[in-house]
């Protein structure tokens, strides 16, 4: 080929740090006009990182970004969206009440008076048009499919701006996850006719897609771009290799064993809920690690949430202790021993303004016989052993939960559920996320100590290590079903790749 | 290795924060001085009456003034322990009228047992609201505002539209009214030894505790096993048991109840006396004992306004610039929290 | 626009409507006269005018309480600038000038008090309630009522143009107004973006802080064109001739599902909540109901209306206030 194609995006040098943690690495590239790149990467490699800085909502601490050949610094998402760049989330963000034209019109939003639906409406038809999508434009949004509210944010991306020069650069950030198998189709197709008007980063973790649509697969790892080949000289095989790293096995850490046929602590027999997951079939017994390991969409967060009693199921059993449950709630979980770490900490776990004490007296306040009343010197005297122990700083037990650190809030979370004597099964979901270094092996190391005093664990792992390192059995999930299974007592060559292939 | 998986999974993290941090932060930081502004704005209108004309201060304004209080500060109490646990009660003035009523009725013949009885039908009142809101999952706005017309119709079946007086047994009521301390009705003591027990309950029990952790984030609170429905259901009996107290309170006063008369119209003073005693409407944050300043501010505007020589007929403007300013100063705010 | 789901529930307020219409028409059949017809017309009148600033910041997710305190103030500034019975000054159109700018300083006030300071509209709008209710009441002094002296202005709420009523065709004019605010510009499409996700909005370059300002200040304005006419159609001034109507458009507009949550409900269903909520009264009254009853019956209304809409979307974790 002799006519160079231009270039939509060029980075050089990105990098971006959270406190002294690095997100992303020097990263370098370069996307040319009707190119459409896969980014892949297990949780926790960098992408979504990456894909806020390129949308405006985190700016690098280095590095320089073209878009269309123009140096930008974006400020808000706001500044991206004029430059080109529409990103198409996974939670999406279009105003559901509204229609199809009014959703696209974003030209038009710093406006107040007359509106001409006429030309809104037309402008909306071009639009959908662009992209090959026939779609009523006075429709509302909430009367639409998932895959067509995904070809409206996809249309808005791309009108951006009728009289914009440049190519617009498209993200699809894990666009098929929740879809069904048809849909996925669709948008496949829709997809492959944006080629001629736009380039697209498709972020995913369904590496067949990847292989079907894109032109070029971009792996990261640990922040940094590890490989960057063209699909047609890559096998899925590389790909997992690139992802999971030249590491093919991680050491097991070494636990006390607690006696073999123990009674089981929880029992999930044929679990399912419609269109979130089905048959989901395990046994946890007490001192035993069981990690589900899988994508973001893989269901695994809403299997957890259901045997604490948070979310609801229609098919199947829960058993706890021997019991099938019948009318399950948190309340029954949590006075059965269940005990829930959810990922989401600051909005559903922590109550953010009151003191450390009082996070840690939530669930348990001490003997039974001061009645209804807080002995408040033994709830700080509980408190501040746990601060000793778990190593807490700074050592301020009547400080508010929001003024720790991330770790030091998870730690005195953690704290809360261990106080409780009853306590005996973890549900754990990401309990590492966000955690320095110090902070992470101590919440390892009191989940090691409960396990090996005689909790069951289910523990969501935030990588595929965690889980070969702390695990007794791996279940791999993959869109709401149970892919794959692997004792660890009993095997002895398993390797992260074996799981990313299994995953998707 | 190791380190590379846990440094990996800082960046994700901040992915989960973002989102929630506004919350976080609505919460998080608290203006220091807010804790004394009820206090320092009832001192200071004390303080500038004074200089005005202190003959304002004796026994007799401080006399009219804690009267006044006094059953806006029982409805204001419950309606701070509703606001705290993130909900409103609009039907409280309307439970303290119908107990008013009942009262007026009940008292001639049951004499002492009237207060009983009727104390606990206003407690189930509540507690019905809050049972609705709980198992319904409607919003407590909506819900009181119709259980507010309810009680209407109800105060008005009750009383037949006519003045009820208490014929018999009257002083058993009256007691608490005439009978003063330092100046200031019994009643109005009683409303004292309320907030000092409200206070304890917010600070010293379990049940206190999960109120205000419901306040701060109901999410957190369901997920970490806080009977929520209970505590809601509790949190409104307890308000329609304020209610009946603040009912008992105009009966006292006036020996007589009626639909239109004395106390018909208490709902807004009883939520501003709230307000201005520092409670947040957005919930988790309420002192009982702030309240009572917010209550006695709101009794004491009449007689300030006087003294500054406004004529009665300043009040409301008062009251509403008051609203308007404490909580304006006292609203912790971020500049990313959604505020409806 | 046809919104399917939006006329649904439309239609099932209407067909409650026309349900309600046939019982009363049958307890009484003066119900259906033409004359009672033009009466349910006049009563609808200052509700309606209200309801549509009401609903635009209740579709913002905010909440207005202010009503009652603006009509007080700004019909007692109004009746005390036209010729009435304690004054002799005669203002003429000045009046109306001074009594809409009142409610437009407080809807104004309040909705930059709100936007930029960011106190809760709840709050504020209490603030401004008692605050149009002071200035009412300090105009209203300790004189006597004021009372209107022009015969004209008495007559022409209940004057017939084309056979209804003037206080009906001023609040039309208000409502197909506001109607086409609401539909045809992006201040009212706006609004409903703001109420499903501000921060949606906000990130769209949607001028949020303009928006809730400019509908609270219409909402300012309305109220107290509804104590003009309020006034007008009592004949006489009163700081508290609003009482009841917050507690008849606010659940008016819940019952024609407008979410007080925001971004859901429109105009048209607040209208029909209106007419829903003043057909039962008069037709209550014209039953021989109890007066006392009414409110009862509304307060039943509105909680089964309430618990209906929240039925399907009822979840463990769910958060009610």
């Amino acid at each position: 080929m002799t006519m160079t194609v231009p270039t939509v995006l060029r980075l050089k040098d990105i990098s971006r740090t959270f406190g002294h943690v690095s997100a992303v690495r020097s990263i370098s590239l370069e996307i040319k006009r009707g190119e459409v790149i896969g980014l892949v990467g297990e949780n926790g490699a960098g992408k979504s990182t990456l894909l806020k800085i390129l949308s405006g909502v985190e700016q690098p601490d280095a590095g320089t970004m073209e878009i269309n050949g123009k140096l930008e610094s974006f400020r808000s998402p706001n500044d991206a969206v004029r430059a080109g760049v529409g990103v198409v989330h996974q939670e999406q963000s279009l105003f559901t009440n509204l229609t199809v034209a009014e959703n696209l019109d974003t030209r038009n939003a710093g406006r107040i008076g007359w509106k001409n639906w006429k030309r809104v409406n037309s402008e909306c038809v071009a639009a959908l048009k662009k992209i090959g999508v026939d779609l009523d434009p006075t429709s509302r949004v909430s009367d639409l499919s998932f895959v067509n509210r995904q070809m409206v944010e996809i249309a808005r991306a791309v009108s951006i701006d009728p009289n914009m020069t440049g190519t617009p650069l498209i993200i699809l950030d894990e666009p098929t996850a929740v879809l069904e198998q048809t849909e996925t189709a669709v948008l496949e197709r829709e997809i492959k006719k944006l080629k001629d008007i736009a380039s697209v980063i498709f972020v995913s973790h369904r590496l067949d897609e990847i292989m079907r649509i894109c032109d070029r697969v971009v792996v990261m790892r640990s922040g940094k771009i590890v490989s960057d080949r063209k699909t047609s000289e890559v096998t899925k095989e590389q790909l997992f290799r690139d992802m999971a790293g030249g590491v093919s096995q991680t050491a097991h850490a070494v636990r006390k064993r607690l006696p073999e046929g123990a009674k089981p602590a929880i029992e999930v027999h044929e679990l399912g809920r419609k269109g979130k997951f089905k048959n989901i079939t395990f046994t946890a017994r007490p001192g035993e690690i069981i990690a589900l390991v899988g994508s973001n969409a893989s269901g695994r967060e809403a299997v957890v949430r259901t045997i604490f009693g948070a979310e609801t199921y229609d098919s199947g059993t829960i058993g706890v202790k021997s019991r099938r449950v019948v009318h399950w709630s948190i309340r029954k979980a949590v006075q059965a021993g269940l005990a829930y770490l959810p990922a989401e900490r600051k909005v559903e776990s922590m109550i953010a303004g009151l003191s450390a004490t009082r996070n840690i007296a939530l669930v348990y306040q001490g003997e039974a016989d001061s009645g209804p009343f807080l002995k408040l010197s033994s709830l700080a005297k509980t408190a501040q052993s746990w601060f000793d122990r778990l190593d807490v700083r700074p050592n301020t037990i009547s400080r508010p939960l929001i003024n720790f650190s991330g770790g030091n809030q998870q730690k005195i979370v953690l704290a809360k559920w261990l106080n409780s004597p009853y306590t005996d099964v973890l549900l754990l979901d990401h309990p590492l996320r966000g955690l320095d270094v110090g902070a992470a092996q101590t919440v390892n190391a009191e989940i090691v100590k409960a396990c090996e005093a005689g909790a069951a664990v289910i523990l969501i792992p935030d990588t595929i290590e965690e889980a070969l390192e702390m695990a007794d059995e791996i279940i791999v999930m993959r869109d709401g079903e149970i892919s794959a299974r692997h004792d660890m007592r009993t095997k002895n060559s398993l390797n992260v790749q074996d799981i990313v292939a299994e995953m998707v | 290795m190791t380190e590379v998986i846990k440094k990996s999974g800082e960046n994700e993290s901040t992915a989960g924060i973002s989102a929630a941090e506004a919350v976080a932060v609505k919460f998080g930081k608290s203006i220091p001085w807010s804790a004394f502004a009820p206090p320092l704005v009832f001192i200071a209108m004390l303080l500038s009456v004074g200089l005005l004309n202190s003959n304002y201060l004796g026994p007799l304004g401080i006399s009219i003034a804690t009267a006044t209080a006094a059953p806006i500060m029982f409805l204001a109490l419950g309606q701070a322990m509703v606001l705290n646990i993130g909900s409103i009660d609009l039907s409280n003035a309307a439970i303290a009228l119908l107990g008013a009523l009942m009262l007026a009725l009940a008292i001639p013949p049951l004499g002492l047992g009237a207060f009983v009885l009727i104390l606990i039908l206003v407690t189930l009142v509540g507690a019905i609201n809050g049972a609705v809101i709980s198992y319904a999952q409607v919003p407590s706005f909506a819900l009181t505002l119709g259980t507010l017309a309810i009680l209407q119709t109800a105060a008005l079946v009750v009383s037949g539209a006519d003045t009820i007086y208490v014929s018999e047994n009257r002083e058993l009521v009256s007691t608490l009214f005439e009978k003063q301390i330092f100046n200031a009705p019994l009643t109005f003591w009683i409303g004292i030894v309320a907030a000092f027990t409200l206070w304890a309950v917010l600070r010293y029990t379990i049940l206190g505790q999960n109120m205000t952790v419901m306040g701060k984030n109901e999410l957190g609170a369901t997920l970490s096993a806080v009977p929520t429905r209970r505590v809601r259901i509790i949190t409104y009996a307890l308000s329609g048991f304020m209610g009946g107290l603040a009912g008992l309170s105009i009966v006292a006063q006036a020996g007589s109840a009626s639909a239109s008369g004395l106390g018909s119209d208490l709902l807004l003073p009883g939520i501003a006396a709230a307000l201005i005693g520092g409670t947040s409407i957005s919930g988790g944050q309420t002192n009982p004992l702030n309240v009572v300043f917010g209550g006695l501010t709101v009794g004491f505007v009449p007689i300030a306004i006087q003294a500054m020589g406004l004529g009665a007929q300043a009040q409301s403007l008062v009251y509403g610039i008051f609203i308007i300013v404490v909580v304006a100063l006292t609203t912790v705010r971020s500049r990313d929290a959604v505020i409806k | 626009m046809k919104l399917p789901t939006d006329w649904k529930s439309l239609a099932s307020l209407l067909a409650a409507i026309v349900v309600l219409a046939i019982i009363f028409a049958y307890l009484n059949p003066r119900f259906g006269s033409l004359e009672n017809f033009r009466n349910i017309l006049f009563q609808m009148a200052v509700p309606l005018i209200i309801i549509v600033g009401t609903t635009f910041v209740i579709q913002l997710g905010s909440i207005d309480l202010s009503v009652q305190g603006i009509m007080g103030g700004a019909g007692m500034a109004w009746i005390l600038m036209s010729a009435n019975t304690r004054l002799e000054t005669d203002y003429g159109v000045w009046a109306w000038v001074v009594a809409i700018g009142i409610g437009i300083a407080l809807g104004c006030l309040a909705g930059a008090l709100h936007a930029i300071i960011k106190v809760p509209s709840f709050v504020v709008t209490l603030g401004t309630w008692y605050i149009g209710l002071g200035i009412g009441i300090i105009l209203y002094g300790d004189d006597v009522l004021p009372s209107l002296k022009s015969d004209a202005l008495m007559a022409w709420p209940t004057k017939l143009t084309l056979g209804l009523p003037h206080a009906f065709w001023l609040a039309a004019i208000v409502f197909a107004v506001g109607s086409f605010i609401s539909r045809n510009t992006h201040f009212g499409r706006s609004i409903l973006a703001i109420g499903n996700s501000e921060t949606i909005a906000g990130n769209m370059g949607i001028p949020v802080n303009t928006i809730k300002i400019i509908a609270f200040t219409i909402a300012g304005a309305l109220s107290a064109l509804a104590g003009i006419l309020a006034t007008m159609q009592i004949g006489a001034g009163s700081p508290d001739l609003g009482s009841g109507q917050l507690f008849t458009v606010i659940p008016a507009a819940v019952i024609g599902g407008t979410a007080l949550s925001g971004g859901e409900g429109g105009l048209m269903r607040s209208a029909v909540g209106v007419l829903l909520l003043i057909i039962l009264n008069n037709g209550l009254v014209l039953s021989g109901v109890d007066p006392a009853w009414q409110s009862g019956v509304f307060g039943a209304i509105l909680i089964a209306a309430i618990v209906a809409v929240a039925r399907p979307d009822r979840g463990i974790l769910k958060i009610a206030k």
